[in-house]
């Protein structure tokens, strides 16, 4: 019996009924749910905006915040989609954050025009992006620890995309919570390092969904 | 188990599930894994034999040694084995499995290249050191023999089998009866020692 053999009459022997994964919309649902969820309680903590009611007047913040949550979404049934090794024979699906991206940055850079005359830059800068890493830590753990739960294998692409659903969730906190106006402290501080912390799924990826 | 497939030691599209007739569609794999699934073993012996029959030839033509394709595909069936549960058998099988074999084969041949680039950067430290000292020092390449002979025994047959001769270090473990890992690494010390002494 040569090795291949035994190891396949190894493997085979001691098998047992296996539940298999829910589906990736199902996975990517209940991970929204979860994050929906701590988004809600957090929001309740810390309060929304003053002027959120006003500010749903306006096209461009609805657009804005529209497109920010499609970016959350897209990324939670893209990390679902990736957990699978085959992506669940969905690759298009995969890459829908993309689209959601570009439509994004359409969004903000109409926002930017429409802007005139140009909202005060508000005293303070870098917090937004500390307090954005903050709350998105336990969103990025939880997504990672239930990704490893699967067999990815685009590590790093998974890693970027599971990092970005955990950032979108602490984008869309800041922006119910905080009353900025500022386009340009919006893109600088708060989707600019969003973006450049995904930089860090690429790494994490490779570490930690690794199986 | 089923009572068809029990009887007959093979695959069959026809079993009974809970005293019911029940007939597998489409793909055979595919099957196959959702019986394996609700843990019929027999089922899952006959599906890992498959699989391992189909992605032989994927990985042979990949993979340069036979004995690194036995090694790849235990790793992949051991990874089919593992990520199991991500398959339904709603989907096509095939695909799944070479999206397993890819990234495994992917696996392999980058730790097959990690090693041989750092084997690549020994030789060259060893090459950037040997010319400079040659015309700056006075190094002839006599003098660099002498300072071989004075090695370990080992380390100097493996440093003139390599160099001298022009082996790889297969071929040196082979013909020395050594490991080709335990080579590099002996050549790697010789190298060592050998840039300490010229440096001086």
């Amino acid at each position: 019996m040569d090795k291949i053999e035994q190891l396949i009459a190894g493997l085979s022997k001691d098998t047992q009924a296996v539940q298999p994964a829910p589906r990736p919309w199902l996975l990517g649902l209940k991970w929204l749910g979860a994050a929906t969820a701590y988004l809600v309680v957090t929001l309740a903590i810390s309060g929304t905006r003053p002027d959120l009611l006003l500010q749903f007047h306006k096209p461009w913040f609805v657009a804005e915040i529209v497109l920010l949550t499609g970016i959350f979404v897209s990324t939670a049934l893209s990390a679902a989609i990736l957990s699978f090794p085959d992506l669940h024979q969905q690759r298009r699906a995969a890459f829908a954050p993309v689209w959601m991206f570009a439509l994004f940055a359409l969004v903000l850079f109409f926002s930017w025009l429409a802007d005139n005359p140009p909202s005060p830059l508000p005293v303070h800068s870098f917090e937004c992006t500390i307090n954005i890493f903050i709350f998105s830590l336990l969103p990025s753990a939880g997504i990672f620890y239930a990704m490893r739960q699967f067999a990815s294998t685009h590590l790093r692409l998974s890693g970027i995309v599971a990092v970005l659903f955990a950032f979108s969730t602490g984008a869309l906190w800041l922006r119910l919570h905080e009353q900025t106006d500022s386009i340009i402290h919006l893109i600088e501080w708060h989707y600019l390092p969003m973006i450049a912390v995904a930089a860090l799924g690429w790494w994490l990826g490779k570490k930690l969904l690794k199986w | 188990m089923t009572a068809t497939a029990a009887l007959s030691g093979y695959y069959s599209p026809v079993h009974f599930q809970n005293g019911k007739q029940v007939t597998d569609r489409g793909d055979t794999l595919a099957a196959l894994m959702q019986r394996s699934l609700s843990g019929d073993t027999q089922a899952y012996a006959e599906l890992l034999q498959e699989t391992a029959r189909l992605l032989r030839p994927y990985l042979s033509k990949r993979l340069y040694a036979g004995s690194e394709v036995d090694d790849v595909l235990q790793e992949v069936l051991l990874s089919i084995h593992k990520a199991r549960h991500t398959y339904d058998g709603q989907r096509p099988y095939k695909p799944w499995a070479y999206a397993i074999a890819k990234f495994r084969l992917q696996d392999h041949l980058r730790a097959h290249y990690a090693d041989q680039l750092h084997n690549a950067e020994d030789l060259s430290e060893l090459e950037e050191i040997l010319p400079d000292d040659v015309t700056e020092s006075g190094f002839n390449y006599e003098s660099i023999s002498e300072e071989v002979k004075k090695l370990p025994e080992k380390q100097a047959t493996i440093l003139r089998l390599m160099h001298r001769e022009g082996y790889t270090s297969k071929e040196v473990a082979e013909k020395i009866g050594m490991n080709e890992s335990a080579v590099k690494v002996a050549a790697h010390r010789a190298y060592k020692i050998l840039r300490e002494r010229l440096e001086r």
